[in-house]
């Protein structure tokens, strides 16, 4: 499903070159539940952002789906994002000005549909997180557990065979951060979605089908 | 994407009330400014009805010794305007009343004619005004000294307040207040100004005495000293006169210029608003794009292109200045409804159009540069930055 060779990453300043990934060879399978785990400033979410096209590698190759990543533009790199990729932060970025089922919406707002079309599948979507009565709510009026749920259901709204959460119970107590667990695992297990999870809780990791350890920005495990 | 538009505005219409009484005010301010514009262009477009060049005013007055019988007075007047009409160089003469073309004086009279109420400017001139400043009888003609046998005061009316009174009817032979009877229709003079309003106008045949304001039309060839030998003239016949010369081409430029003044002065404020607006729309856009930054990078994550962010930002703003445009437009219509000022409906609809273009292009110029900023942010950036 996603396709890493020896992918590097190195940010450059005017006086200061750091090496954030190098050389990771990683191949994700469809329908697999990966998590990644190590210190901070390891490369963790640099490698997360590189598998979801937010970030493009300074090396090696990366294909999704057998597409060779290399060879996209602006526009059909926002289309694959849009169409195979959905995002969980662990600051849920949710739009405070817009509602919930608003929020939810937004991945299906650059695809063609219809606004009867975007709504049923937005309620859909919040059905599944357990969210159906709290769609006319704002974020602000939700619990930290709640804005989670809804950033995954913004993030499985529009059908995507791939997430990528980037230490989704990062700010949430252990109860909540299971409850969102769960709702990930279900997604897994029943509709086949394959899932890639940065993660600093071990317990959570533990959960997942395999376990990649970064290290100063390569692959220990 | 435009009712999403309209969800984010109306969510934010705290934030944006006092964007959206600015724009809503700038509305107001462009539309006074434009009907202004529209209103003296279109008069500037109406054709001027006369012929300005080659003519001199004369202004010389005399204070005639008391009790000089109005025969006397008359026989001054006839003699000096015989003595100019026969120099080299000048074509015509005719005397006429203060309100002259350009000068600064105003005359009007208050007529009711089948209970139609105007106000026109009322003219006196002798018979020969129509030929100094070849003026187009549209109906009838001008009077002539023939006129003077006539039982009834002969009158020449313009174009436009043959139309007030008339219609489409003739108006020639009816018979206005005052004996006045109707003898021909004279097309409209812009004679105030280019930029001056087209108003109903009578012309009175002048009245035996003494006339002290003529005008002098000069031949095309005329010499350049043709101008003092009429003061030496008019010094003959009217020794220890007041006697004052000028081009009405000249009193012409003057004119328009006071009329101008207001339009530069709007111009001016109005400018000084528009920067403003404009400062103001491009610092809350810009400021609204650094605070969004995270929700930039998370609409690029969820499938926004560049060009779609662009479009986003330029889409809000002229989503929020459509909503202060549309309160405005319904206070503006007000103005040809109820009829205030008196200006014709297309001009109030011209300036409603162009205020609403004007306002549209100023803030899609402002939105335009931290619209693409936007497009620049880097979604792997924004969504890490809180």
């Amino acid at each position: 499903m996603i396709h890493l060779q020896q992918i590097e990453k190195v940010y450059r300043t005017d006086t200061v070159e750091t090496q954030a990934l190098n050389g990771i060879n990683l191949t994700v399978e469809k329908g697999e539940f990966l998590s990644i785990m190590g210190p901070s400033g390891c490369g963790k979410s640099t490698l997360l952002n590189i598998m979801g096209l937010l970030d493009a590698p300074s090396g090696g190759e990366l294909s999704i789906a057998g597409s060779d990543t290399r060879q996209l533009r602006d526009r059909q790199l926002a289309q694959f994002r849009n169409q195979r990729i959905g995002f969980i932060f662990q600051s849920y970025h949710l739009i405070n000005d817009l509602r919930v089922l608003d929020n939810v919406e937004l991945p299906l707002l650059y695809r063609k549909s219809t606004a009867k079309e975007r709504r049923g599948l937005a309620s859909d979507a919040l059905g599944k997180v357990g969210l159906g009565n709290r769609m006319k709510h704002f974020p602000s009026q939700l619990s930290g557990g709640q804005k989670q749920r809804v950033a995954i259901a913004r993030a499985i709204v529009g059908k995507p065979s791939i997430i990528l959460a980037d230490e989704p119970t990062g700010n949430l107590d252990s109860a909540m951060g299971n409850e969102v667990m769960e709702i990930l695992l279900r997604l897994n297990k029943e509709d086949g979605t394959t899932i890639v999870m940065v993660t600093h809780d071990e317990q959570m990791a533990r959960k997942t089908h395999r376990l990649v350890r970064l290290f100063d920005g390569a692959q220990v495990q | 994407m435009l009712q999403h538009l309209l969800t984010l505005i109306w969510n934010k219409k705290r934030q944006h009330f006092l964007l959206f009484l600015e724009l809503f005010v700038s509305f107001l301010v462009l539309f006074a400014v434009f009907t202004m514009l529209v209103f003296n262009y279109d008069n500037f477009r109406t054709p001027r009805g006369f012929e300005y060049q080659r003519i001199l005013t004369v202004t010389a007055s005399l204070r005639l010794p008391a009790g000089t019988p109005n025969d006397s007075a008359t026989l001054l007047s006839e003699q000096l305007k015989r003595s100019l009409k026969s120099m080299s160089g000048v074509a015509e003469v005719s005397y006429v009343g203060s309100n002259s073309p350009y000068m600064m004086s105003s005359m009007s009279d208050q007529i009711t004619y089948n209970n139609i109420s105007a106000q026109p400017e009322s003219y006196q001139a002798d018979d020969d005004y129509a030929r100094t400043v070849q003026a187009t009888m549209v109906r009838g003609r001008w009077y002539s000294r023939f006129d003077a046998a006539s039982g009834r005061r002969p009158v020449v009316i313009n174009e436009a307040l043959a139309e007030k009174f008339f219609g489409t009817g003739d108006p020639l032979g009816k018979v206005l207040p005052g004996d006045r009877q109707i003898i021909g229709v004279v097309k409209n003079m812009k004679d105030k100004g280019d930029y001056a309003e087209i108003s109903p106008g009578i012309f009175h045949r002048t009245d035996s005495g003494f006339h002290d304001k003529f005008l002098v039309k000069l031949t095309a060839g005329a010499a350049p000293s043709a101008e003092s030998q009429i003061y030496k003239t008019i010094m003959r016949h009217l020794p220890g006169s007041s006697t004052e010369i000028e081009k009405l081409e000249d009193k012409r430029v003057a004119r328009n210029r006071l009329a101008l003044i207001p339009v530069i002065l709007m111009l001016v404020i109005s400018g000084f608003l528009v920067l403003n607006v404009a400062l103001g729309i491009y610092g809350v856009v810009w400021y609204s794009v650094n605070k969004r930054r995270s929700e930039i990078g998370l609409r690029k994550a969820v499938g926004a292109t560049a060009g779609g962010i662009t479009r986003q930002i330029l889409g809000e703003v002229l989503v929020l200045t459509t909503l202060p445009l549309l309160l405005g437009i319904i206070l503006a219509v007000q103005f040809p409804v109820l009829r205030l000022f008196d200006l014709p409906a297309a001009t109030y609809m011209i300036a409603i159009l162009l205020a609403a273009a004007f306002l549209y292009l100023l803030v899609t110029l402002c939105a335009l540069y931290p619209g693409r900023q936007a497009a620049k942010i880097y979604p792997a950036v924004a969504l890490h930055e809180d």
